[in-house]
């Protein structure tokens, strides 16, 4: 989707017509607090049921964030980082079931796996234009279940099974914990000369070589800080359910459901990700509770819907509709339309 | 060695049957520069539709094809003209976005209309085999084999030699120059598209008599149709046939020697080596 | 001051940028054939000929954008041609471009800010505030400092050219690649961006502009290097070379007998 707009103030500005008052950076770091809080007093507040579908919104929103780094602030929409958390996901499998080793020891595993697989293959295809690359890790998403259902540490296709932890309550926070360092990592970004570098990078890859930006070094970063995060996630994931198979760790349909919350909530901003994988996770929950299966359904036409109407994610559109009214939604159309 | 040429013979019939997959894939990724991530997809409707008319209808799948290929080029048609064009001058990512957010709507629908059973389409000849030389051919991929290769051949002399075809063809280069020819654009752009689905969706029809048929087929049959376009390069039918009857023969080959689940692997790994290596494909300029 | 730079403060006399034989050849057809040259620090040369003689491609090869197919870069006393563009910008290469390259989404004093982040003047020590500072000095230079807060893709053909320009500048070059700043600009502004040169010059920097305006690129140079189908056909002072046959042969074609 097109640039995206910038939310804070450190931030390279993407400056609308007339300088409309934004929100104070403050307000909205008080704002994050006070989630960020709320967040964390659901397992003491809320149901068992609530808990576990924290855990899997939370988790949805690592990968987003992570995704983030790659596809919204480097410009590189990867529809492949399904594979690192798969390899997270195997990393915690292995070191616990095979080798016996704790649960910290394979998030490490897996994280360290998962960033030297995306240095590996970010050296074949970070090279490769937009929807070149799109395809080449789209191909690589596909096969890795087919290659790890062959492995036979990783169990083959019958997967492995993990010691039992019954605590939702840990896994929540840590999926939280998890997702505030992911979050922290890319506020980071956004005042960083790095973090500056990746979006020059987006906006224009040779001129910004030209000014003497490392590309090569840069993309190869950025998709290895995806990597991390997205393993982390895979592997919180896996000792939470305690079962591991090539299908469902390497899970494609992953790759969706991550690009369309980050692009959703607004891609290249420090919350977006976040907001896009809560509140459609939350709208996802409620329609398959009312008719089953009707959850990818939603997620499709919402994809379709938001490319064509809001396609700079839905802060923009917030914005866009308080600065120009419901024809921010047409001049969008208007704009794109052949 | 005759089960070598077996081998071979069964990757020829596949890749002919590929090609024509890739074709409609190819063809609107060259003329628009759309990527469609949901080609799969229609293949997949294609092959239900067949499967529809020869169990309700009793319509023999081949005989069906031209129903087939008009329905989906109504189809095709509409999506372009209805939806598509909203997005055409947008960043690159947004068409990719959209086809991607299709492919998972025809997915959950034909999954909620029509069971995740496997389907296949079995005439009655679907059994029989003629033997060519030291080979053996099944009637069915025979067949799919000599209509697949008949579609893209005359694909490739509408696009040569008819009016329509030459617009189209300018259209790849130029939209203005297109206009000379007479032809509006959003109708060129949903003209062109309805045939990348109608081509889908035939060879969907052909897929379903010689493989089967379920709602999640859409995914892996779209990156292949991918693998096979960048293999043979965008620029003309002939590199897509020779693109399909490089991934049949490979996956043939890989899965006697080395093993079924590997076949995917090796078209993949194929891909992502052709795009490092060469990305405007073995026959191609670039795309 | 590293070893390069203070081995070269000792002999002023030596060239910021020598070009040895460079050519350049796309699958047939030869861009560059054998061009050498060298520039002076502090000097402005000026690069012409009739449009496809190659002087954009010759550019390239200087600023790391194209790697010459043969022949030699050497700047500051060292060959770069092996180096990637990126490198040579922190050596002090900056280059505006004849097809412009500006960061759409970007303000126009973020455009600039690139530069002084990653320029020649950055580092990893630079901070987010101390590069827009740099880069509002430059784009005042350039006399663009009202439009800092624009949308780089909503400028019009002259401020994008002033863009180029500042967003080269803010890389504190030691050499300025300028290729047709001038291009589409009215008497006036060509005379405002001479003197925007004229200043940088002034300040140290060693400019080679590519030019079609003759009056512009007259008033500018000290030296002039024409090319012609990918040749050098003339090297030396701007009034010389003005006169010459071969110059004149080349623009206007072959004289009557």
């Amino acid at each position: 989707m097109s640039a995206p707009p910038a939310q804070r103030a450190d931030a390279p500005q993407t400056p609308d017509k007339p300088q409309a008052p934004d929100k104070p950076p403050t307000w909205r770091r008080v704002a994050a607090i006070v989630v960020f809080a709320a967040l964390a007093a659901v397992p003491w507040l809320g149901s068992d049921v609530l808990v576990q579908f924290g855990i899997n919104a939370l988790l949805l929103a690592v990968l987003a964030q992570a995704w983030n780094v790659i596809g919204g602030y480097a410009g590189y929409a990867s529809f492949g980082n399904s594979v690192f958390y798969g390899l997270g996901a195997y990393g915690v499998g292995i070191a616990m079931v095979q080798w016996h080793l704790p649960f910290a020891v394979g998030l490490a595993l897996g994280a360290a796996i998962a960033v030297v697989f995306a240095l590996t293959l970010g050296w074949a295809v970070l090279r490769l234009r937009g929807h070149y690359f799109a395809i080449a890790t789209l191909g690589v998403a596909q096969v890795m279940a087919a290659i790890v259902s062959n492995v036979e540490l990783a169990g083959r296709n019958v997967g492995l099974v993990l010691p039992p932890l019954n605590d939702d309550r840990l896994f929540y926070w840590l999926a939280l914990a998890l997702l505030a360092a992911a979050t922290l990592s890319v506020a980071w970004l956004t005042r960083s000369r790095f973090g500056f570098g990746l979006i020059a990078i987006r906006e224009n890859e040779e001129g910004a070589a030209v000014m003497g930006v490392h590309t090569t070094l840069y993309k190869a970063l950025a998709f290895a800080i995806a990597a991390f995060f997205s393993a982390l996630a895979g592997g919180i994931h896996a000792y939470w359910i305690t079962f591991l198979d090539p299908e469902s760790a390497f899970d494609i349909s992953l790759n969706v459901r991550m690009i369309i919350m980050a692009v959703f909530g607004g891609p290249g901003t420090v919350l977006g990700p976040i907001v896009g994988a809560l509140s459609l996770s939350a709208i996802s929950e409620l329609l398959s509770s009312e008719v089953t299966n009707i959850a990818g359904l939603f997620f499709g036409v919402v994809v379709v819907a938001a490319v064509v109407l809001m396609p700079r994610g839905l802060a923009d559109a917030v914005r866009g509709v308080r600065l120009h009214g419901w024809g921010y939604f047409a001049r969008n159309v208007k704009a794109h339309r052949l | 060695m005759d089960l070598l040429a077996q081998v071979v013979a069964n990757g020829v019939l596949l890749g002919g049957l590929y090609a024509v997959m890739a074709l409609g894939l190819a063809l609107v990724w060259g003329v628009l520069n759309i990527v469609n991530l949901a080609h799969g997809a229609f293949i997949m409707l294609g092959g239900y539709a067949a499967w529809h008319l020869y169990r309700l209808a009793g319509i023999d799948p081949f005989a069906g094809l031209p129903i087939v290929a008009i329905v989906m080029f109504a189809a095709g048609y509409a999506i372009q003209r209805g939806l598509l064009n909203l997005v055409v001058r947008a960043p690159m990512f947004n068409t990719l976005l959209i086809t991607f957010g299709l492919e998972v709507v025809f997915t959950y629908c034909a999954q909620l209309a029509f069971s995740a059973d496997f389907r296949t389409i079995n005439p009655p000849y679907a059994g029989s085999n003629v033997a060519l030389g030291p080979v053996t051919l099944p009637v069915a991929r025979l067949a799919a084999f000599a209509v697949a290769l008949a579609l893209t051949v005359g694909m490739w002399l509408f696009l040569l030699h008819t009016r329509l075809g030459r617009a189209i063809r300018a259209t790849a280069q130029n939209l203005v120059a297109a206009r000379l020819y007479g032809v509006a654009p959003r109708h060129l752009y949903a003209v062109t598209f309805g045939l990348g689905v109608a081509l889908a969706g035939m060879s969907g029809a052909l897929y379903g008599t010689v493989s089967q048929v379920n709602p999640y087929i859409g995914a892996t049959l779209t990156a292949k149709s991918f693998a096979i376009s960048i293999i043979g390069g965008l620029d003309s039918p002939l590199g897509v046939i020779v693109g399909g009857l490089f991934l049949g023969i490979v996956e043939s080959l890989t899965t006697l020697y080395v093993g079924p689940t590997y076949a995917d692997v090796a078209s993949f790994g194929i891909l992502v080596l052709v795009l490092i290596v060469r990305p405007s494909g073995l026959l191609g300029r670039t795309a | 001051m590293s070893d390069s730079a203070s081995a070269y403060a000792a002999s002023p006399a030596a060239p910021l940028l020598e070009v040895r034989s460079a050519t350049r050849r796309f699958a047939g057809l030869v861009a560059v054939d054998d061009v050498s040259f060298s520039l002076a620090p502090n000097e402005i040369l000026g690069l012409i000929g009739p449009n496809g003689a190659g002087k954009t491609t010759l550019v390239s090869l200087v600023s790391g954008t194209l790697a010459p197919t043969s022949g030699e870069i050497v700047f500051e006393g060292r060959r770069i041609e092996g180096l990637p563009a990126f490198r040579r910008a922190h050596l002090g290469i900056g280059r505006t471009f004849q097809i412009m390259r500006p960061f759409p989404g970007l303000s126009v004093l973020d455009n600039v800010a690139v530069g002084a982040l990653f320029g020649r003047g950055g580092g990893t020590r630079t901070g987010l505030a101390q590069a827009r500072e740099e880069a509002r000095a430059c784009l005042d230079q350039v006399g663009m400092g009202a439009q800092a807060g624009q949308r780089a893709d909503q400028l019009g053909g002259p401020g994008r050219k002033r863009l180029e320009l500042a967003k080269a500048l803010a890389m504190q070059p030691k050499l300025l690649l300028c290729d047709e700043v001038m291009a589409g600009l009215t008497h006036v502004e060509v005379d405002e961006v001479v003197d925007v040169i004229r200043q940088v010059r002034a300040r140290g920097i060693a400019v080679l502009v590519i030019e079609h305006v003759i009056h512009a690129i007259k008033s500018l140079s000290d030296r002039l290097l024409v090319l012609h189908h990918g040749e050098k056909i003339a090297d030396g002072p701007t009034d010389e070379v003005l006169r010459s046959d071969a110059v004149i042969e080349a623009y206007l074609g072959k004289r009557r007998a």
